[in-house]
C-alpha cells in the first residue's frame, strides 16, 4: 500500500503536529508515503478567485507530478482533496480545456493524463486499509473517550466531486472512530462549516460559528472533538479565547486531528503525535485514555 | 376599496407579457393578481419551444408556411384572421423577448436556433435547451421588477363581477390572512391557464392548473368556445402524468406495446412515432383497449424505449428526460423502457375571445389571452410550439386592449362589489364552520375517472352522455362538501373547494358540447362519427352560462386563404 | 410488506408552532410530495404546503427533510428512507425564511432583494423598440445557462452557511447566480450594475465556501461557482481594495514566488499592519504552543521555474 502523499501547506506551520501524526499513523500501519516531490499549495479556493483557468493547471501539476512517480494521491486536508479533485474532474470530463491546461503544463515539461485518483487519509483507512485490518492493529482501545466527529465541508460537499458518500448522512468518520473502541456522541453540528474560508473578511460572524459548533459539543458531554481536515481543526482550536470574547462563555473542548485519534488507539504517545501543540489543552482527555 | 385602471389576474407568461405592455402606459395604475409567485406558473414548464417564422435555420421558411402548418394543424377550425395577425406577431414578439434578455440557445451565426417541430413543415421552433417556458417566465417576472409592476402575490380570484352586461371589478382573497377584498378597476385581463386538472392525475398540467378564470367568465355570463378540444400528449409518464417531452420520439425513441411490438407500423407506416399527437395518442389508446397495453389492475400503459439510442445521444440530447424519467418512475431510461400512457396536455377551448386584437370578450372591460383564452387560432388541435407564442403575442395584446378599454370605461360600482364581498367573506365563513360532510378530493377523483373514461380520447354519445349525468350529480353532491380546515391563513382547503367546483362547471361545458359535436376534428375523436363534417360542423361551439342553465350555440369559423381540405401527414 | 411511516411535520398556525406526526401506509416508489397530498387528501386537510408543477420546474415545494432543504416532488420516499436508515422522517419550512403557517414560507422580501442586482439585461436601450436582436455566439450562451436553471426554490437559501449567520450582510445564494447570469450576459452593457450590489450590500467576500448551495440545488445550479467568478470579475474591474481581494492575491503571489503559502506573513498581506498588530496575543498563543515559526521562510519548492512559466503564460493569455 503506496501512495504519492500530498501533504499541504498548513502541515509545514500551524498543523505540523498533523505531519507527526500521520507519519506515525502510517508507519505503524504500513502504509508507504512518498511524498510528492514539488508539490504546490493547492490554491486553497483563493487563488481559483483570482484566476480559474491557474487554480486548474496548478492543481494539474501537482497531479502530474504523482502520475510521474506512478502513485495515487493521499491528500490529509478537506480543502486540498476538493481543490485536486476538482481540477481532476474538470479535466477528465473536457477534452478541450485538458488540451488547454497540457500547454501550459508543457512550460514546465509536464504533462495531465489523469491516471492517478485522489483519495483522503480518511477513505484510505475505511476502504483501502479496511475496518477489519485497523481493528487488529488497535492496542490501546479508547474505551471511555466520547467523541463528536466533526467532517469538514470539502470532504462531503459537493458530492458530484468528492462522491464518497451522500454529504447528508456520511458514516465513515464515525465508523473510524468507533473501530478505535471510542464512544460517538450525537453531535447535531456534525456537517456544519468551520468558516475558515471566511475568517478574514467575516472574523465575528466565523468566530461566533465555529465557537458555537465547539459549545454544541462541549453540552452533549463530548470529551473531544474530531476532525480530518487540518484546516477545521486550526478554526476550531486555535481561536478559541478570541472567540469567548464573542460568545461570552467558556467554549474549550479539545480538538485532535484524525490521524491523533487513531495514533492513540495505536498505542503511539501523546507527544509522538502532537499532542502537545495544541492551544486548547489535551491532558485531561489523555488521563481519560490512560 | 382596491382601485386600479388595469388588473392582470394571472402571473404566467401570458399574464405577465400583458402586464408590461399595460405598464408602458404610465397615466395607468395596474396591478397583477396571481394565485401562485408568478415563477411558479405553469409557462415554465413549457421545455420545447416558441414557434416564428425566422428562416434561421431553414431559409424556405415563411410565414406564409406557418400559417399553412397552423390553420391545417387546427383542422381548418382556426379563425384564419386571427391566424394571420398570429403569425405576423410571432417573430417581433420573440425578438422582443430577446431583447429584454431571455437566453435562447444560438446557431453558429449567433442568431436563435431553431429545431423542428411536430406538424411544422420547418424548423422554426425557438428554443433554450430543453427549459424555453422556463426563461422565458423568469425573464419576464425580472422585468416586471425593472418596470415596477405591482404584485399580488398569492392572491386568488374568486368571482368576475358583472352587472346587467357591465364590468364592475374582482372579488379575491389574499390566501395568506384569507382576508376577501373586492378590486375596482376599469379593466381586466384573465390570463389563469388552462384547466387540465379535470383529468386529475391523467394530466401533464400542473396541481393548480383548474381554469379559475375561465370559469369566473364562464360565470360571469362570458361564453365557453370549443370546450371540447382537449389535447392528449401521447408521453406521459404512466405513474403521474408528467410530460417526456416530444424530443424523446424526435430522437429516435420507439413505442412498444405488450409483444414488444412497435405498433405504430400499423396506424402510420412511414412516420411511425413521429406521427402527430393525436394519431399517436388515439394509437397508444387502441394498443391498450384491445389488449396490448403492459401492465394491470386497470393501470396500463405502453413503453417508449430508449434504449437502442444508447447511452451517448441519451445523455447528450435527452438529459431531462433521463432525470424526469428517474425521479419519477425510479428507472433509468438507459436501461429500461419507461411507462406511459397519452395524458391531458391543453385547452384549446375556453374564454370566447372576440376580438383578436384586443382580446377583448364580449363584456367591455374584459380581456383574455393565454391558455384560458379561445381566440380561436389553435382550432381542433395545437401545434406544438405554437402556445408560448400564443401567450407571447395574445398576452400583449390583450394588454393593449385592457389599456384601451381603460380609457374608455368607468370604474365599477362599489355597492355591488361591498355585495358580492360580503358573499363570499359568509361563504368562506361557513365553510369553515362547516364541521362534516363529503370530502372535496372525493368529489374530484369521481370527476377526474368519469372524464378520463367517458370523455378522454375516443369518445362515444353513451358514454359521454354517462359522464355528463354524472358529473351534473357531483355538481349536486359538491354543495354537501366540508372543508375541515377552520383557519384564515393561508386556508388551502378552501382554495381547492372553490377550484374544484371550477373544474366541475368546466368540466360539463366540456361533456355538452363534445356531445353535441357529432363529428371526428382534430383532437376529438368518436367512435361513433369517426369523419370530419365540414357541411355541418365547421363551426365554434360555444356554452353560455345562465344561472345553472348551460346554453349550446355556434358561431361560424373565419376562413379566408385555405379552404379546408383532407389533413393528411 | 405492511410498513407504516411517520412524517413528523412541524406545523405553525400563526401564533405557536408544534410537531405533528402523520402515519401513513408505506408504497413503493413514491415521493415525499406524495406523502404530504396523502395526509392533506385522507387524514388531515389543514395541513398546509405548496406544491403545483410536481416536476421539479415551479420551485413551489421545497421544504426541509431531516434538516436538509429539497424539493419534495422530486425526492423519492424510498432513498429518503435508506439514507437515514429510518421510517420516520422530520418535515419542516425552509430555513431563513419567515412562516406563514406550516411548510409555507414568505418570499416577498427574498424578491425585494433580487431587484437590488437589477436582475434584467441593461442594453444599449431600454427594450428597444425597432426591429433587430442581440446576437450571441453559442459559447456566450454557455456561460449564462447553467445560472438561468435557477428555479427560485430556495434550497440554497435555506442551507447556506454565512446567510444564517449573516442575514441582511449576505445575499441569498441564488441572488449571486442572478447577479453573475447578468453580469456574464455578452448582451449586457453594464455589468458592474449587477457586480457592484454583490460586492458592497451582498457580502460576496465573506462566502465560506462550504458548498451547501451547490449540493442542495436540486437543478445543478452552482451559486458559490458563480461567487467565485462574480469575485475574480470584481478584482478585473478594478474592485481590489478589501481583504478578500488581499488575501486572494496574496495566495496566488505566495504560489509564485516559492509555490507554497507563509502563514506568518499572510495576516500582513491581508489586512495590513494595523489589523495584524491586533493579531499579536493570537500570535504569541501560537508561539507558546510550537505553532508558528516566525523566522521560517519557505525557500522555493523543487519547480518554481515552471509554475511561474505557467503563471506568465497564463496571465498573457488572460489579458488577450
Ligand atoms: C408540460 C407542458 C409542456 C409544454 N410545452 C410547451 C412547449 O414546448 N411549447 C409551447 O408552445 N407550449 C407548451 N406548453 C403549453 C404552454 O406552456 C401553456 O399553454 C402556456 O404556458 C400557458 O400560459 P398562460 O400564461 O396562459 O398560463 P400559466 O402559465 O398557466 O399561468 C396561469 C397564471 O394564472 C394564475 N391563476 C390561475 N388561477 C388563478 C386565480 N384563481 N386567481 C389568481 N391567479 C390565478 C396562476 O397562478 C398563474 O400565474 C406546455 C404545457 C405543459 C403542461
Ligand atoms: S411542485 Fe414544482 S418544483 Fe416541486
Amino acid at each position: 500500500m503506496k501512495y504519492a502523499f500530498f501533504p499541504g501547506c498548513t502541515l509545514e506551520g500551524a498543523a505540523a503536529e498533523n505531519l507527526l501524526a500521520i507519519k506515525k499513523v502510517t508507519e505503524i500501519l504500513g502504509i508507504e508515503l512518498e511524498e510528492i516531490p514539488g508539490w504546490s499549495c493547492c490554491g486553497a479556493t483563493h487563488l481559483q478567485d483570482t484566476n480559474e483557468l491557474l487554480g486548474i493547471t496548478i492543481n494539474a501539476r501537482n497531479i502530474s507530478l504523482a502520475e510521474k512517480i506512478g502513485l495515487p494521491i493521499l491528500t490529509v486536508c478537506n480543502t486540498c482533496t476538493l481543490m485536486l479533485k476538482t481540477a481532476k474532474q474538470r479535466l477528465d470530463n473536457d477534452d478541450q480545456l485538458k488540451t488547454t491546461v497540457n500547454k501550459a503544463l508543457s512550460e514546465a515539461n509536464l504533462e495531465y493524463h489523469g491516471t492517478s485518483g485522489i483519495t483522503h487519509l480518511l477513505w484510505v483507512l475505511l476502504k483501502d486499509y479496511g475496518l477489519a485490518n485497523l481493528k487488529e492493529k488497535i492496542v490501546r482501545p479508547l474505551k471511555n473517550l466520547k467523541t463528536a466527529c466533526y467532517y469538514g465541508c470539502h470532504i462531503i460537499r459537493p458530492p458530484e466531486t468528492l462522491g464518497f458518500e451522500d454529504p447528508h448522512n456520511p458514516r465513515s468518520l464515525e465508523l473510524i472512530v468507533e473501530a478505535l473502541g471510542a464512544k460517538v456522541v450525537d453531535y447535531p453540528a456534525r456537517l456544519d462549516c468551520c468558516g475558515f474560508h471566511a475568517l478574514f473578511p467575516a472574523e465575528k460572524a466565523v468566530l461566533k460559528m465555529s465557537g458555537t459548533h465547539c459549545l454544541v459539543a462541549k453540552n452533549t458531554g463530548a470529551d473531544c472533538l474530531v476532525t480530518p481536515c487540518p484546516l477545521c481543526q486550526m478554526q476550531l482550536d486555535m481561536y478559541q479565547p478570541d472567540r469567548e470574547k464573542y460568545l461570552c462563555t467558556e467554549t474549550k473542548i479539545p480538538v485532535l486531528h484524525l490521524p491523533q485519534l487513531v495514533g492513540l488507539a495505536l498505542g503511539a504517545s501523546p507527544k509522538e503525535l502532537g499532542l502537545n501543540h495544541h492551544i486548547v489543552d489535551t491532558k485531561a482527555l489523555l488521563n481519560k485514555i490512560s | 376599496m382596491l382601485t386600479y385602471d388595469v388588473v392582470i389576474v394571472g402571473g404566467g407568461g401570458a399574464g405577465m407579457r400583458a402586464a408590461l405592455e399595460a405598464a408602458r402606459d404610465k397615466s395607468l395604475q395596474v396591478a397583477v393578481f396571481s394565485k401562485t409567485y408568478p415563477t411558479r406558473s405553469h409557462t415554465g414548464a413549457a421545455q420545447g419551444g416558441i414557434n416564428g417564422a425566422f428562416a434561421f435555420k431553414d431559409p424556405t421558411d415563411s410565414i406564409e408556411k406557418h400559417f399553412k402548418d397552423t390553420v391545417k394543424g387546427s383542422d381548418f377550425l382556426g379563425d384564419q384572421n386571427a391566424i394571420d395577425f398570429f403569425v405576423n406577431e410571432c417573430p417581433e414578439c420573440i425578438l422582443e423577448l430577446e431583447r429584454m434578455g431571455v437566453p435562447f440557445s444560438r446557431d453558429e451565426f449567433g442568431r436563435i436556433a431553431q429545431r423542428p417541430f411536430g406538424g411544422a413543415s420547418s424548423p422554426r421552433t425557438c428554443y433554450s435547451a430543453d427549459k424555453t417556458g422556463h426563461v422565458i417566465l423568469h425573464t419576464l417576472y425580472e422585468q416586471c421588477l425593472k418596470h415596477g409592476v405591482k404584485f399580488y402575490n398569492e392572491w386568488f380570484l374568486l368571482e368576475l363581477v358583472v352587472d346587467k352586461g357591465r364590468f364592475q371589478g374582482l372579488i379575491v382573497q389574499n390566501m395568506h390572512d384569507g382576508c376577501i377584498h373586492p378590486v375596482n378597476t376599469k379593466s381586466v385581463v384573465i390570463a389563469t391557464g388552462g384547466f387540465g386538472r379535470i383529468y386529475w392525475n391523467r394530466t401533464t398540467n400542473a396541481l393548480n392548473m383548474t381554469g379559475d378564470g375561465t370559469a369566473a367568465c364562464f360565470n360571469a355570463g362570458i361564453p365557453l368556445k370549443d370546450p371540447e378540444f382537449v389535447q392528449f400528449h401521447p408521453t406521459g409518464l404512466a405513474g403521474t402524468g408528467i410530460l417526456m417531452s416530444e424530443a424523446s420520439r424526435g430522437e429516435g425513441g420507439y413505442l412498444i406495446n405488450k409483444n414488444g411490438e412497435r405498433f405504430m407500423s400499423r396506424y402510420a407506416p412511414e412516420k411511425m412515432e413521429l406521427g402527430p399527437r393525436d394519431l399517436v395518442s388515439r394509437a397508444i389508446e387502441t394498443e391498450i383497449r384491445e389488449g396490448r397495453g403492459v401492465g394491470g389492475n386497470g393501470n396500463f400503459y405502453v413503453l417508449l424505449d430508449l434504449r437502442h439510442l444508447g447511452k451517448k445521444k441519451i445523455l447528450e440530447r435527452l438529459p431531462q428526460i433521463r432525470e424526469l424519467a428517474i425521479d419519477f418512475e425510479n428507472l433509468d431510461p438507459i436501461e429500461h423502457p419507461i411507462p406511459i400512457r397519452p395524458s391531458c396536455h391543453y385547452m384549446m377551448g375556453g374564454i370566447h375571445v372576440s376580438d383578436h386584437t384586443t382580446c377583448s370578450t364580449p363584456v367591455p372591460g374584459i380581456h383574455a389571452a393565454g391558455e384560458c383564452a379561445c381566440v380561436s387560432i389553435h382550432g381542433a388541435n395545437r401545434l406544438g410550439g405554437n402556445s408560448l407564442a400564443d401567450v407571447i403575442v395574445f398576452g400583449k395584446a390583450a394588454g393593449k386592449g385592457a389599456c384601451l378599454s381603460a380609457k374608455e370605461l368607468s370604474s365599477g360600482a362599489e355597492p355591488i362589489l361591498l355585495k358580492r364581498t360580503a358573499y363570499w367573506e359568509e361563504k368562506f365563513r361557513t365553510m369553515r364552520e362547516k364541521g362534516h360532510g363529503l370530502k372535496v378530493a372525493e368529489v374530484r377523483d369521481r370527476l377526474a375517472a368519469t372524464m378520463w373514461n367517458n370523455v378522454g380520447i375516443f369518445r362515444t354519445e353513451k358514454e359521454m352522455e354517462k359522464a355528463l349525468s354524472e358529473v351534473e350529480e357531483l355538481l349536486q353532491e359538491y354543495n354537501s362538501c366540508y372543508i375541515g380546515d377552520s383557519s384564515t391563513k393561508y386556508n388551502s382547503a378552501f382554495i381547492q373547494y372553490v377550484e374544484t367546483g371550477n373544474l366541475l362547471n368546466l368540466a360539463k361545458a366540456v361533456a355538452l358540447a363534445a356531445i353535441a359535436r357529432k363529428e371526428s376534428r382534430g383532437c376529438h375523436a368518436r367512435d361513433d362519427y369517426p369523419t370530419r363534417d365540414d357541411a355541418n360542423f365547421l363551426k365554434h361551439s360555444t356554452v353560455t352560462k345562465i344561472g345553472d342553465e348551460y346554453k349550446l350555440s355556434y358561431i361560424p369559423v373565419t376562413i379566408t386563404k385555405y379552404q379546408p381540405e383532407e389533413r393528411r401527414y | 410488506m405492511a410498513m407504516e411511516i411517520v412524517y413528523r411535520v412541524k406545523r405553525f398556525d400563526g401564533e405557536k408552532s408544534y410537531y405533528q406526526e402523520y402515519s401513513i401506509p408505506y408504497e413503493k416508489d413514491r415521493t415525499i410530495l406524495w406523502g404530504l397530498i396523502k395526509i392533506r387528501d385522507e387524514i388531515d386537510p389543514t395541513l398546509s404546503f405548496r406544491s403545483a408543477c410536481r416536476s421539479a420546474i415551479c420551485g413551489s415545494c421545497a421544504i426541509r427533510v431531516n434538516s436538509n432543504a429539497l424539493l419534495a416532488c422530486k425526492t423519492s420516499l424510498d432513498k429518503q428512507l435508506a439514507l437515514y436508515q429510518t421510517n420516520i422522517l422530520t418535515l419542516e419550512p425552509l430555513a431563513n425564511f419567515p412562516v406563514i403557517r406550516d411548510l409555507v414560507v414568505d418570499w416577498e422580501n427574498k424578491f425585494k432583494h433580487m431587484t437590488e442586482v437589477k436582475p434584467w439585461l441593461i442594453g444599449e436601450k431600454d427594450c428597444p423598440g425597432g426591429t433587430g436582436y442581440y446576437r450571441q455566439s453559442p459559447d456566450e450562451f454557455l456561460e449564462i445557462s447553467n445560472p438561468t436553471d435557477c428555479i427560485l426554490c430556495g434550497c440554497c437559501v435555506s442551507e447556506c452557511t454565512q446567510h444564517t449567520n449573516l442575514r441582511d450582510e449576505f445575499y441569498e445564494p441564488f441572488i449571486f447566480t442572478k447577479s453573475w447570469r447578468f453580469t456574464a450576459d455578452s448582451r449586457d452593457n453594464s455589468p458592474k450594475a449587477h457586480l457592484l450590489p454583490v460586492l458592497n450590500e451582498g457580502g460576496l467576500w465573506k462566502c465560506v465556501r462550504c458548498q451547501q448551495c451547490i449540493t442542495k440545488c436540486p437543478k445543478g445550479v452552482r451559486p458559490a461557482d458563480h461567487i467565485s467568478r462574480l469575485r475574480c470579475s470584481s478584482m478585473n474591474y478594478g474592485f481590489t481594495d478589501n481583504l478578500g481581494t488581499r488575501h486572494a492575491q496574496a495566495f496566488a503571489e505566495y504560489i509564485q514566488k516559492t509555490g507554497r503559502l507563509n502563514e506568518v506573513t499572510l495576516p500582513l498581506k491581508t489586512e495590513g499592519i494595523f489589523r495584524t498588530l491586533k493579531r499579536i496575543p493570537f500570535a504569541l498563543r501560537l508561539l507558546r504552543k510550537g505553532k508558528l515559526r516566525p523566522l521560517y521562510f519557505p525557500s522555493p519548492i523543487q519547480g518554481i521555474e515552471g509554475i511561474r512559466k505557467i503563471y506568465n503564460r497564463l496571465r498573457k493569455e488572460e489579458k488577450k
